[in-house]
């Protein structure tokens, strides 16, 4: 069968690259799935749809597409990744800790210094537009502080309508920055995001791939030398996928089973918006009101808000992970560093150089 | 009105804290180096722009002490009579020249796409300009006339309008706050000279140049893709295919090219400068923002405070 040989592929290569290790048992969830689709046997799937929990309306994506090269990416002890720079990159608060927070916190306990740049002003959600914008800028700071970030930055455009800022302006922010920190990984929005509803998010995933390539470019913004900035060398890139339309090319999935308290902590700190915030603090007065309780929030606010942003919006990335016999999981569509092209001629030249 | 004013206060004193309106005022040489320390940005958007408009000024306030940067803000990609690419590059390599001949400290070339900058976005050129007035810590700016009639070039309104939004966000903190990440500081720019490019537009300032009238003839010259700068060596050559001379022009190609520009390219320095009984003369539209050392509520609480 075609499937098998697929997966075949996908087990021998997802060897390939460091620190990562092969998908060890076959993809059982999904191969039950495709016996219930309706697809007649002399197709393959192209796409695998993901089933959702259904107590996020952000979480997983309908479907990925599944490169043959996938791999997951494990922890790795110590710190392995010290020197190196993160840029997460986001257009609203709750977008890299939906989507990518447990990559984020696994990575700086790696050995990564991080930034977290948020490209809106988050304005359309709150109870006016001021307090939304208040609350966002702080959800913002605190999201950083509980993916372990060093340092928060926002953009402040407006929100919802970032199709109509000037693109380059927001790349030439981006450029600034990745030269400033000396950015050598992103984390982003996939600007391919297919079915994205929301244009900032492509917007910030278009601004962020083209800054990348241009950061470290010696003829885009030079007087950013004559100031004593270096050119940034972005590295690699892991584009995360955004619910509930996407369709995405996945190559990675990012075990992070240690770092889902990471996770759900970077969620609860968004108060301003999403299903996160203080959800189960509010559920559990509502509760208490009618005289019922819930053991699953325990007794305080704290813990009601961080049990169920764990319980329930975490779900669907712990049925992601458990396709991949992980506790948790988020997939990317990574993008490692380049091919030392020179260096592979140089030494192609000194190994069959002949003596005139 | 026109009056003549040799400027004795530094800081021109509070009655003429704002110059934006009423007389034209005539700024001469003033001694020693009253504008140490000061830093001033000429922003054009061609090659010749300055040295045509503003060449004395700039020298003039250079010798005064200012420090001076030359900023373009296109390729110029359309001037010089060659191919598009060789356009590009002989424009930015007279522009070298024209710098170092005014006396500037560095050149900044933005390389906009000639003619075209009306569609290019107005916010990643501001922001670029944000960026240099903080980093060189800009004082003046010297540009184009944002609101000046008659300019059938996209690229000079361009220029003038970017310049004078910068010039004001650029002192504002919340405007790409992340430069502060580079330790590059909020700045404000006080004083901006508005070109007097075009019949109509307003001036309210005349630049006595004439001591620094060699400086503008020598930048001139080095406009030789555009601007006229060595039409004198043309001429030269050409009458002497024809087996004449013309005195005037000398006995070489540099002092063909710097008479020929006396003689035939400064009528209007000469015309702006005699209603004022000068050589030599640039106008301007003048506008000083800096801050008052006292504002009006200091004033009056300092008049009108009393104990508790």
């Amino acid at each position: 069968m075609r499937r098998r040989g697929f997966l075949g592929r996908f087990m021998t290569t997802g060897m390939a690259l460091s620190g990562t290790a092969a998908l060890p048992t076959p993809l059982t969830a999904q191969e039950a799935q495709a016996q219930r689709a309706n697809l007649p046997t002399r197709f393959t799937p192209a796409a695998y749809a993901n089933p959702p929990s259904k107590f996020n309306p952000f979480a997983t994506p309908d479907y990925y597409t599944y490169a043959d090269d996938l791999a997951i990416e494990r922890n790795q002890p110590g710190k392995p990744h010290q020197g190196k720079v993160l840029a997460a990159i986001q257009a609203h608060s709750d977008d890299i800790p939906l989507f990518a927070g447990g990559l984020v916190a696994k990575l700086v306990d790696e050995g990564y210094t991080g930034y977290l740049i948020r490209i809106s002003n988050d304005e359309s959600a709150g109870r006016t537009l001021g307090h939304g914008v208040v609350q966002n800028e702080i959800d913002n700071q605190e999201v950083a502080r509980a993916l372990g970030c060093k340092k928060a930055f926002s953009f402040y455009y407006r929100n919802h309508r970032m199709d109509d800022c000037a693109e380059i302006e927001i790349r030439a922010r981006l450029i600034f920055l990745f030269r400033v920190l000396q950015v050598t990984t992103i984390v982003a929005m996939d600007p391919y995001n297919h079915y994205d509803e929301n244009p900032d998010h492509l917007v910030a995933g278009r601004a962020a791939e083209a800054a990348c390539w241009m950061a470290g470019g010696p003829k885009d913004y030079p007087e950013h030398y004559k100031a004593g900035l270096k050119p940034a060398r972005i590295r690699e890139k892991y584009y995360h996928a955004r619910s509930p339309q996407g369709h995405n090319l996945v190559n990675r999935i990012v075990d992070i089973s240690s770092y889902i308290d990471h996770k759900t902590r970077g969620n609860v700190a968004n108060q301003g918006k999403g299903p996160a915030g203080s959800s189960g603090s509010r559920l559990r007065d509502e509760l208490s009101k009618r005289g019922k309780r819930l053991p699953l929030l325990g007794n305080d606010h704290d813990t009601a808000d961080f049990q169920y942003v764990k319980h329930f919006l975490m779900d669907d990335w712990r049925i992601l992970g458990e396709k991949f016999g992980l506790g948790y999981g988020e997939a990317f569509r990574y993008i490692g560093p380049a091919p030392d092209y020179r260096g592979n001629i140089s030494r192609y030249v000194d190994q069959h150089s002949v003596p005139l | 009105m026109n009056r003549t004013e040799n400027f004795r206060s530094p800081l021109l004193g509070t009655a003429m804290a704002r110059a934006d309106m009423g007389d034209t005022v005539v700024e001469t040489d003033r001694p020693g180096q009253p504008h140490r320390g000061k830093v001033f940005a000429a922003v054009h958007a061609h090659l010749d722009d300055v040295p045509r408009y503003a060449a004395g000024l700039c020298a003039k306030l250079i010798r005064e002490g200012y420090t001076g940067y030359l900023i373009r803000t296109t390729n110029d990609e359309k001037c010089g009579g060659q191919s598009t690419a060789q356009n590009i590059l002989r424009n930015e390599q007279e522009h070298f020249k024209v710098a170092a001949a005014i006396g500037c400290k560095d050149v900044f070339e933005l390389y906009y796409q000639n003619h075209e900058m009306d569609a290019v976005s107005s916010l990643d050129i501001r922001g670029r300009l944000i960026f240099l007035f903080r980093f060189l810590k800009v004082d003046t700016v010297i540009s184009f006339s944002p609101w000046g009639p008659g300019e059938e070039n996209p690229d000079h309104w361009v220029t003038g309008r970017v310049v004078e939004e910068a010039a004001w966000m650029s002192g504002m903190p919340n405007d790409f706050p992340e430069h502060m990440e580079a330790e590059i500081q909020v700045h404000s720019v006080g004083e901006r000279y508005y070109f007097h490019a075009q019949p109509g537009q307003a001036f309210n300032r005349v630049i006595d140049i004439g001591s620094h009238i060699e400086k503008k003839i020598a930048s001139l010259v080095e406009c030789r893709s555009q601007g006229g700068g060595n039409l004198g060596s043309l001429l030269r050559a050409r009458l002497a295919n024809e087996g004449k001379r013309l005195p005037l022009l000398g006995n070489d190609d540099r002092t063909a090219d710097r008479e020929y520009v006396r003689q035939f390219l400064l009528d209007d320095e000469r015309e702006y400068a005699q209603a004022h009984n000068l050589a030599f003369a640039e106008r301007f539209y003048y506008i000083d923002q800096r801050q008052l050392a006292k504002s009006k509520v200091d004033e009056y609480v300092e008049k009108n405070v009393v104990p508790l």
